[in-house]
Order: C-alpha cells, then structure tokens, then sequence
C-alpha cells in the first residue's frame, strides 16, 4: 500500500477550520441556552413534597448521628400511625399529559433549537463545505470493520482503514470534545448533550417527585424498617484514649 | 475527621465522608485527568508515536499521574481518598478518548501531511 501524499493546504482549510468550528459551536450552543433557559415554576406543594423527601432521607441515612431518642422523635413525625406526616398527607396523583401543559412545551422545543437544531445545520453545512476530503490518519491500525465509521464520503476500497474523511473527523470532535467543554465551561455545562439530558431528568425529579402518593409511600417503607444504630456509642472512651495517646 | 483509632473492643471505628467534599474531590481529580489526557495525548502527537507505543504512553501517563496523586497526598492519602486502586482506575477509558482525539489531531498536523 502506497502512503498518500496529502496537500497541506488541506490542512489549514479544512481540517483545522473543523476542529475550531466544533469547538465553538459547542461553546455558543452553551450560551444561547443560558439564555434560552428559562426559570422553572414549581408549585409549592410539589417543593414542599420533595423537600419532605430530602429530609426523611437524610434522617434515614445520618440517624445513627442521633441519640436514640432523637432519632425516634424524628421518626415518630413522619410515620406515626395517626398524625405522622406521610399517613396524613393525602396526595391525588398527576395524571396530566405533558403535551397539554405549555411550560413543558417549550422546554421542549428550547432543548430541541439548542441541541438538535445545530446539530444537523452545521453537521449538513460541514458535509456539503468540507466534502470529500481525506483530512488526516489515526496513528494506530484499524481493522476494516472501521472504515464505512471513519471514511464517511470517501469510498474507496482499497484505502487503508486508518485514513479519515472530513465529515467523519467532524464526528470525532462533535463525541470527542465533550471532556475538554467540562474543562473549559465547568461541570454542568450546556455543551454536552448527554449531560444535558442527565440533568433535565435529574432537575425534573427534584423538583417533583412524579407520583407523590407513592414516593410518600416508599419512603415510609424505608423509614420504618431502618433500624438504629448509634455511631457514637464509644465516643467518649475514643476521645479519652487519644488525650491518653497524646500525652504518652 | 477521619482519624482512624483503634478502639479497645477492636471493632473497626466507622469512618465518616462527608459528601460534599467526596464530590468535590472527584471533580478535581477529573480536571487533572482530562488535562493529563489532553496534554499526553499532544505529547504523543508531536512526538510521532504510532500503534502500540502510543497506547502504551497513555497508560505511563495515567500511572504518573497516580504517583503525582500520591506524592502530592503523601502518608496520610486517607484523608483525601477512599481508596488508591479506584483513583488510578476510575475514568481510564472516559480520558482515553480524549487522549486519542489530541494524540490523532496533532499527529496529523505534524506528520501526515
């Protein structure tokens, strides 16, 4: 197999203009839906609620902080057979369609413009632009199975698997930077997609749960059955043999 | 917080992490990877490393990387890390791509063409 000699014009007009286009595409794509973003309006039952399920889940987790009757007291609040907060609470489950609801509507067609939208617009316009070109090689070898992966718009068969279009070099970049955007933009930035999609799931279950008669039920399940164990027990007889260590 | 004594019945003494801190500990170490990866794989790049010798610089960077860890921790890594073997694996293949994404873009700026 001969080495290809490659232009090196092609070099500075299209592999390097692809790298810097994905880059900032995706740091303007992170600003836009700053500005895009709109404040979500919770209901103060639903905060309410979920801020209920913060608490009874840190009493769940840190009650072997308390003393024992503390942490019964606690309990006794949110799980009494009469009065506890969770078997007085009477919630009707939501069962709205989120197509009906026009807060959500948007939300959606904001995350489509930001996300999707410039996906395909500079995707297509690199495809149609930067066509046909062999920008670079993979310095590793690569089996055949990578070439209809890595050698999108060139198909030639006889041409080794580690060579790489332009449109395929675009790809790269578009999976490859999401790293460098947590570097450069923060953690939870707009940039990535998948994190995107992370956090409107994550943000949208804060913020209320679901099904509230049910969480409200599995959460009493979990507290009921958690049983007390002080983590302090010895704490005092700790703390006397590190003065005793101290001052050996 | 963490100072762990051997109390008198020999039960092993519970260790208490603070979640915020854990958080953000990890977010750090991930800064360090990413940075690791990125400027390895340009080293790699510029350096003109094919096949499996540019593999095998990756996994020397992460291993400098872990040492770097462990000096910068010294004795006392307990209080800053859980546990040592899951600080050298964690991530490896999350900055991996990364690291073949610099180490290609380079290479082929310097040698292909």
């Amino acid at each position: 197999m001969v080495e290809l000699l490659l232009d090196p014009k092609i070099r500075v007009w299209v592999f390097l203009p692809i790298v810097i286009i994905t880059f900032l595409v995706g740091i303007v794509r992170h600003y836009v839906s700053i500005i895009l973003s709109s404040q979500k309006k919770v209901e103060i039952i639903q905060l309410q609620d979920s801020q209920v399920m913060i608490r009874a889940r840190l009493l769940r987790e840190n009650g072997k902080y308390l003393p024992k009757q503390s942490f019964a007291m606690r309990r006794h609040f949110f799980n009494n057979e009469e009065t506890g907060y969770f078997k007085v609470q009477k919630r009707t489950a939501p069962s709205q369609n989120p197509m009906t609801d026009p807060g959500m509507m948007t939300d959606m067609l904001k995350g489509n413009v930001t996300n999707v939208l410039p996906m395909i617009v500079i995707g297509g316009w690199i495809n149609w632009m930067f066509s046909g070109f062999l920008t670079t090689k993979v310095p590793f070898p690569l089996t055949l199975r990578f070439k209809p992966m890595l050698q999108r718009g060139v198909e030639l068969t006889y041409l080794d698997a580690s060579w790489v279009s332009s449109a395929s070099w675009y790809f790269l970049n578009v999976f490859g930077l999401r790293t460098i955007y947590a570097l450069v933009l923060g953690e939870n930035n707009a940039a990535d997609q998948s994190k995107v999609m992370q956090e409107q799931m994550s943000g949208a279950a804060m913020a209320m749960p679901p099904d509230p008669k049910a969480a409200f039920k599995a959460e009493w399940e979990a507290l009921e059955i958690t049983e007390h164990k002080w983590a302090l027990q010895n704490v005092e007889a700790d703390l006397l043999s590190t003065f005793a260590n101290d001052s050996k | 917080m963490s100072v762990i004594n051997k109390s008198k019945d020999n039960k092993p003494e519970p260790v208490a992490y603070s979640e915020a801190a854990l958080r953000n500990n990890a977010s750090v170490v991930e800064y360090c990877r990413t940075s690791m990866a990125a400027l390895s794989g340009s080293t790699a790049g510029v350096l003109g490393l094919t096949g499996l010798y540019g593999f095998a610089f990756y996994v020397f960077a992460v291993v400098i990387l872990w040492i770097m860890f462990m000096v910068r921790a010294g004795p006392n890594w307990h209080k800053y890390y859980v546990s040592r073997q899951s600080l050298l694996t964690n991530g490896f293949f999350g900055a991996l791509f990364t690291y073949v994404l610099f180490w290609t873009f380079i290479y082929g700026m310097v040698h292909v063409y």
